[in-house]
């Protein structure tokens, strides 16, 4: 259509977003809806992560916010132990989960597709067992037993990003710029991926399997590479969701948070670009409204889920995108140059 | 000798109770290459109708028993009457599916607490009382549960074996096409499995729950087990999570009884994790993919 590439055409459009999003603190001041947006940016991030990870690489984790919950308690404990700042904890806790994932990543994925949602299900679930199970005292904080892993109760109080001196009230646009600086990272990363040479190799791997790898495409290797570059995005939104609340818990492994970001991917649509920003803003917004009638959030999440891969299971994005071929006039013959296009 | 006995009898409850839910799981993959993520709230489901019976009607155990299971399997026809139906044959089955069944999950068990509550009861469908092997006290719970365990599994393998509509189920797995042309309605062959599947996860359900206490999230952690046996067996294998189900849980009793209940899952998880590393199709994968 344009002389722009698809990957272009896709930064171009995360500019504006993100433009758009930077003067937002200048409309809105109230700190609850700033906060608001933080916790949307940050799931938004972990959803688009997610995206790449199930909806193009094809490996289909339910280990998300395992990752997410390194990312967050690397932070909290390098804090809490080892003294350093927080700014110097976002990108150790990045490498951490990386790490982390490379691990898992080894055990699980030379299997398939159902076999790798169980494993890291049940790896997550036995992190979780493991954390709340732990008695012991490691140290004592403020007169408090601090477990290792923090028990039940997690790590609280952590050292703040040093905006509330900077900024005193203003402290949370401090914070709002720190999390759009990662949703950026993470969005820019994604979108870098999806139509770069690993999101060709994916789509090589999901057209044709064997001829992909008759081409010298390794499965494994691919994909083993995308649960560790997805990792290390989710893990440093985990690291900057434990320094904006300065706090990090086993909540983080509640089986509802999971569910709640595994319907803003599916809702927007698996295997697009930008569904899974929309489908975070859908369902912040669809929780918000339903606080009204009191505590109905996880039976949104589970009608929303199932309504939506039932009639829906290409999300918002394939909805959209189908209406906007319907639009186009018709042109015999010619096919889309750029599958990529069929993916927006 | 008494640490053997006491492995063995712990072990072996143990793995009743996790072959009565893996076997279910086991047989809707086998079939339907579905994975239920809501089979753990089907456990929780027939545990909690089997306490509403003795609660509110006082009628005797085993009619609250037989309640649970019939909670169980109308739960799965209801969500494969709703649900499942209707995603059968779509593109990217495999994932949808197990996206929709967490999604019913979740529903369900935010019911489950909207009715009952948090608080944990204790499950009334139980045996009081022990004896003794040797110097080892041995509860008639736990030889109840592996008697109706050993009944329940025998029947499935029965019916899968000799009945017709049990050869329909072992046909319509093998080759669904081949089932098809030779007149099996493999629609209602799914239903039939969900409907089993879920009668057993309730009878598991009200079995586990006698021994710890009822909680709307009492499902999760023996679903986890479940998961995690019929992955090591080869998914879809019916037999081999039986055999699995009991060897990890003689593995599991033996890891609390020398290391603590702590250890139990984390350890056998590990032990999963190497099994796939040897064999990634599991134990009895690709060479029995006869799920019978």
């Amino acid at each position: 259509m344009t002389s722009l590439s698809t990957i272009q055409k896709h930064l171009i459009g995360a500019l504006i977003m993100l433009g758009a999003m930077t003067i937002v603190p200048a409309f809105v001041t109230q700190r609850y809806f700033l906060g608001e947006i933080i916790v949307f940016m940050i799931w938004a991030s972990v959803a688009v992560q997610w995206n790449v990870l199930m909806g193009h690489a094809g490996v289909f984790s339910l280990g998300q916010m395992l990752i997410f919950a390194v990312g967050a308690y690397s932070a909290a404990m390098s804090m809490t132990y080892l003294d350093i700042s927080p700014w110097m904890a976002l990108p150790l806790s990045a490498v951490v989960a990386a790490a982390a994932a490379f691990i898992i990543g080894l055990a699980c994925l030379r299997l398939g597709p159902a076999y790798v949602a169980l494993l890291t299900f049940a790896i997550s679930y036995m992190v979780y067992v493991l954390i709340i199970t732990d008695t012991a005292c490691y140290t004592t904080v403020a007169g408090g037993c601090q477990r290792f892993f923090g028990g039940t109760t997690g790590f609280s109080r952590l050292e703040d990003l040093g905006f509330r001196q900077m900024l005193r009230d203003n402290w949370v646009v401090g914070n709002y710029f720190t999390v759009l600086v990662v949703f950026t990272i993470s969005l820019v990363a994604s979108i870098l991926i999806i139509h770069g040479r690993l999101g060709l190799a994916f789509r090589a791997l999901s057209d044709s399997p064997v001829y992909a790898a008759a081409r010298g495409l390794n499965r494994t290797r691919s994909q083993l590479i995308a649960f560790v570059v997805t990792a290390f995005f989710t893990g440093l939104t985990g690291a900057v969701y434990a320094a904006h609340f300065r706090s990090a818990g086993p909540s983080l492994f509640d089986f509802s948070t999971l569910l709640f970001i595994l319907a803003m991917v599916i809702v927007g649509g698996l295997r697009s670009t930008w569904g899974p920003v929309f489908g975070a803003a859908m369902m912040m917004i669809l929780v918000e409204i339903a606080k009204g009638l009191g505590d109905v959030r996880n039976t949104i999440i589970g009608i929303v889920l199932v309504l939506f891969v039932v009639l829906l299971p290409k999300g918002i994005a394939g909805m959209t995108s189908r209406l906007f071929h319907r639009l186009q006039p018709k042109r015999i013959g010619v096919r889309t140059e750029d599958p990529a296009t069929d993916r927006t | 000798m008494d640490a053997i006995i006491q492995i063995l009898v712990s072990g072996l409850t143990l793995g009743a109770m996790y072959a009565l839910g893996a076997v279910g799981l086991a047989l809707t993959f086998g079939t339907m290459r579905m994975f239920n993520m809501a089979h753990g709230v089907f456990m929780t489901i027939g545990a909690y109708a089997a306490f509403s019976t003795v609660n509110y009607s006082g009628a005797p155990l085993i009619i609250a028993l037989l309640m649970g299971i019939l909670a169980g399997g109308l739960i799965g026809a209801i969500m494969h009457l709703l649900v499942v139906q209707f995603m059968l044959e779509t593109e990217d089955f495999e994932i949808n599916i197990l996206v929709a069944t967490v999604g019913v999950g979740i529903l369900l068990q935010d019911f489950l607490l909207k009715v009952y509550g948090g608080y944990p009861f204790s499950q009334p469908v139980q045996i009081d009382g022990i004896f003794r092997i040797g110097g080892v006290a041995v509860a008639y719970q736990s030889v109840v549960i592996l008697v109706l365990a050993t009944v329940l599994i025998s029947a499935l393998a029965w019916a899968l074996t000799r009945t017709k509509f049990g050869m329909a189920i072992r046909a319509t797995a093998m080759n669904r096409e081949a089932a098809m042309l030779m007149g099996v309605k493999t629609s209602r062959t799914y239903l039939q499995v969900l409907i089993i599947a879920g009668m057993l996860a309730g009878a598991a359900g009200i079995l586990i729950s006698s021994l710890s206490t009822l909680s709307p999230e009492m499902g999760q952690n023996p679903a986890v087990r479940a998961f995690v046996i019929c992955v090591v067996a080869g998914l879809g294998s019916v037999t081999g999570a039986g055999i699995a189900a009991i060897a990890l849980g003689l593995f599991e009793a033996a890891i609390q009884y020398y290391f603590g209940v702590r250890y139990g899952l984390p350890l056998m998880l590990a032990l999963v994790v190497v099994v796939l590393i040897w064999r990634p199709s599991g134990l009895f994968g690709k060479q029995e993919v006869v799920r019978s």
